[in-house]
């Protein structure tokens, strides 16, 4: 299950929202763009980005998350993290992860650390969870 | 140079690491509330607040970069 797929199957009842943060693999820093790791990085994530700076602006940032927006073409809209990484620090996020919130405001699934814990099917689980609990129950 | 390139990305994976250890304590747990925040699109036009949904849907956050 990939998130565009996620996304179709539910944004009709749970709403999707990217939250671009700061550069996971930047050239200035862990860049994993060189020799075998970055031919290896190609090969299994054609779509990432594997020539960017970290922004130091917040329009430099904006720039690359509608890159980003244009490239994995989710269909999900890109909200972008301000330069003091408030959000991003908030919810642990950095470099990628995985939150439900509930309607009353209350977190549902909260997948562990990126990248490792990055896994779709789990959102895909919890929303399924959710959705079936507020079904009214069957006469 | 391959035990540069180890030792490197050694210290960077460490360096994220310890980054993650030290913010995770605070990040909101199952049945915690979640967090309010308002940010902008890619344009710097639309704004959206988490909380605009409380009450109404639940809410998928997907936090990444394009690297």
């Amino acid at each position: 299950m990939r998130l565009h797929d996620l996304y179709q199957r539910y944004h009709h009842q749970v709403e999707f929202l990217s939250v671009y943060i700061r550069e996971a693999h930047p050239v200035d820093g862990w860049w994993l763009g060189k020799g075998l790791l970055g031919r290896l990085v190609k090969r299994f994530s054609p779509k990432a980005s594997t020539d960017l700076h970290d922004p130091t602006t917040i329009e430099e940032r904006r720039a690359a998350a509608g890159q980003c927006q244009d490239s994995l073409a989710y269909g999900i809209r890109t909200y972008v993290d301000e330069m003091d990484d408030a959000v991003n620090k908030a919810y642990a996020a950095w470099p990628t992860r995985l939150y439900l919130i509930g309607e009353n405001g209350r977190v549902e699934y909260a997948a562990g650390l990126g990248p490792y814990d990055f896994w779709p099917s789990k959102l895909q689980r919890a929303i399924e969870q959710h959705l079936a609990q507020k079904e009214p129950a069957a006469a | 140079m391959p035990l540069k390139f180890f030792r490197e990305n050694l210290q960077y994976r460490n360096k994220h690491t310890a980054w993650q250890k030290a913010h995770d304590i605070h990040a909101p747990k199952v049945g915690d509330l979640a967090p309010d925040f308002e940010l902008t699109d890619v344009t710097g036009v639309k704004t959206v607040r988490l909380s605009d949904f409380r009450g109404k849907r639940p809410v998928a956050l997907i936090f990444g970069s394009f690297t």
